[in-house]
């Protein structure tokens, strides 16, 4: 075997070597981790031996109360990103022509500020002698100020603004693609522009529904920042109860089982919503949007 | 079927001109065809039609009503788009069913006409396919079905064939043509290649860069009697001279600038025409007879030398450079499997034509 073909015998061997990074990655950071909290949460105690006792401490209304909340603001967020985000997506999309780099640009700087300052930017905004009630008083909208921070309302109003771009992104992206000739044949053939818009615009953007909503779902389920910060303390989240878990009673056992189970929770519900949604588009969409 | 009239239609875009004081009538059942480069503004002239885009000024009349106004689905008009447009998300029947479900029709008499329209365009084998399964030419028969099932009073088509192979493309024609005439419905058809609008329009118009109208007329009128140089050229292939018009009483004739005087006839109607006015002689190649000998019965005659030769098959181009350094382009018919006379590159040839079958043209 002569020199050359050596090399080319080694060079075809051996190329599988650059994709080992790839490999490596997710089953360091993936995998392993994965695998400890599986393990954590059914062996316990000194003695290693599987047992599920972890989880059925985990079956009371406490756990249950939190997970629903975790869910109902996942889901909540993801909804009212999809009402706000489609609009602009739209515009940015079909309407705004040339200037529709500048419009997205100037929708993400705010996303590359850190995140606290947005935080406390919207403290501003929301507290009890803020900007929005002043404003209110002084056009006499209201008497007496309203009360925006450490509530709900405060939580709902920050997690849209963070999540927004989640959706806008993939619904830009699909709608961006939109052959506008399909918009016009549809009217030529006598649709008005409500049943264009349900006919042809909406099943054809659901890829784009489909991702974001699944995007800000399983990134909202998870949040506890937020809720802590604006919430005023008093909503407790899965998040929050994970690492409560694991850094303040550091039950590692317990911290461990109820991730699982909460990320089970979380893969059926997006596992569901990615149904329901791809109902919609059951059909072939996947060529040339 | 109605008539579609234009009057006085201007049309810009950022401050260009597109259209320009453009009249026309297109009238009732007429195959129409709109032909001109590309940048004349025939699609802009079909989508004001259509009412994708609105005039800046002027009237567009669809019979006596006026729909300069109208919203596009209000319009008896369907399009067939260049590049179809077919709905991905929708299968064949649902594609060609959308505009009667629209209309609300019952569902059992959508399937019953959509099935006898699909079987039309030859398509009962594909009904319920999705679109992304169909070649080209089968998605184009999609594209008509579903614009003709509405039974629109005018149907508009743009480009629809220019993403076909030459010989689905000649078919096509064919199919239209046959359709046409079987539905009465007014066609319009925009393209930019003249043998598509030679062949299937009963009445076309050339339409300049300028986004102006240059001539109307039937295809044999149009190649015939070209009223300008740009129409002569844009439709088939033609020789123009340039030279300066002399009129006697009995008869009239061209001298062109180093290559002598050529006896022309020159119509009652062309007023243009005075004794020492310059004039454009358009002459076609293949009304050009091609001689190595000089040859009896033709007034005029011209001598040059073959400088290239194109095979096309049924015909060869010849191009003979003359002694004013204009290259003449001759067609020959290739009438015989073994041409006694073989005429080679660098051979003289003498070329002779009748007076009556050149065009004069003022510009």
């Amino acid at each position: 075997m002569n020199k050359q073909s050596l090399r080319a015998t080694i060079a075809k061997e051996f190329t599988f070597l650059f994709s080992l990074p790839a490999l490596i990655w997710p089953l360091v950071f993936l995998c392993v981790p994965l695998a400890t909290i599986l393990y954590l949460s059914v062996v316990s105690g000194t003695v290693p031996i599987i047992s599920f006792h972890k989880y059925f401490q985990l079956i009371d209304w406490m756990h249950t109360r939190i997970i629903m909340r975790s869910l109902i603001l996942g889901f909540g967020t993801a909804v009212m990103c999809l009402v706000c985000a489609y609009p602009i997506a739209y515009f940015f999309a079909i309407k705004a022509g040339r200037f529709k780099n500048l419009f997205l640009f100037l929708l993400m700087i705010p996303m590359w500020t850190n995140f606290l300052i947005q935080v406390y930017g919207w403290f501003f905004l929301l507290e009890y002698n803020g900007l929005i009630n002043t404003f209110l008083l002084k056009v006499g909208l209201i008497n007496e100020p309203l009360y925006l921070m450490n509530n709900m309302v405060a939580v709902f109003i920050l997690m849209i603004y963070c999540y927004v771009p989640f959706m806008l992104m993939p619904l830009y992206t699909i709608l961006e693609k939109l052959n506008i000739h399909l918009l016009e044949a549809s009217s030529d053939l006598g649709a008005s522009p409500m049943q264009t818009f349900m006919r042809i615009t909406l099943p054809l953007s659901m890829p784009g529904i489909r991702t974001g909503t699944l995007l800000v779902f399983v990134l909202g389920f998870g949040e506890f920042a937020i809720p802590a910060l604006v919430g005023g303390g008093k909503y407790m989240m899965v998040g929050s109860l994970i690492s409560y878990y694991f850094l303040v009673v550091r039950d590692m056992g317990l911290g461990a089982a109820f991730t699982v189970l909460s990320g089970l929770v979380l893969i059926f519900f997006s596992f569901c919503i990615y149904l329901i949604l791809g109902v919609w588009c059951l059909r072939d969409t996947k060529e040339e949007i | 079927m109605k008539s579609i009239k234009l009057e006085r239609i201007n049309k810009s875009f950022n401050g260009e001109l597109i259209l320009e004081n453009i009249s026309l009538t297109i009238p009732q059942g007429a195959f129409f065809a709109l032909l001109g480069p590309s940048g004349s503004g025939k699609t802009t002239l079909l989508r004001l039609i259509a009412g994708f885009e609105q005039p800046d000024s002027g009237k567009i009349l669809l019979g006596d009503e006026d729909i300069t106004h109208m919203p596009i689905n209000k319009r008896r008009i369907n399009t067939v788009f260049q590049n179809y447009a077919l709905f991905p998300h929708m299968n064949v029947f649902d594609n060609v069913a959308y505009g009667l479900r629209l209309k609300k029709i019952p569902a059992e008499d959508i399937e019953r006409r959509v099935i006898k329209i699909l079987k039309a365009v030859h398509l009962e084998k594909h009904i319920y396919k999705a679109i992304s399964q169909l070649s080209g030419g089968q998605q184009q028969r999609v594209a008509l079905a579903r614009a003709i099932i509405n039974e629109p009073e005018v149907l508009l088509l743009d480009e629809p064939l220019a993403a076909l192979d030459l010989k689905l493309r000649e078919r096509m024609l064919i199919e239209l043509i046959d359709l046409q005439s079987e539905l009465k419905t007014t066609f319009i058809y925009v393209t930019h290649d003249q043998f598509e609008a030679l062949t299937v329009s009963d009445q076309m118009a050339i339409m300049n860069m300028e986004g102006e109208i240059e001539q109307v007329g039937t295809p044999a009128q149009i190649y015939e009697f070209p009223n300008s140089v740009f129409v002569a050229q844009f439709v088939g292939t033609t020789n123009i001279f340039k030279g300066i018009l002399h009129r006697s009483a009995d008869k009239d004739s061209i001298s062109i600038e180093g290559l002598g005087n050529f006896l022309v006839s020159v119509p009652a109607i062309a007023t243009w025409a005075q004794d020492g006015s310059t004039a454009f002689m358009s002459l076609r190649p293949e009304k050009i007879e091609m001689s190595k000998k000089p040859l009896e019965g033709f007034s005029n005659q011209l001598r040059g030398t073959v400088v290239a030769i194109v095979y096309h098959g049924r015909s060869t181009q010849y191009n003979v450079h003359l002694s004013n350094d204009m290259v003449v382009r001759v067609f020959e018919q290739n009438e015989e499997h073994f041409p006694k006379d073989v005429v080679d590159y660098n051979d003289e040839v003498y070329l002779y034509w009748q007076k009556d079958n050149v065009v004069l043209l003022e510009k």
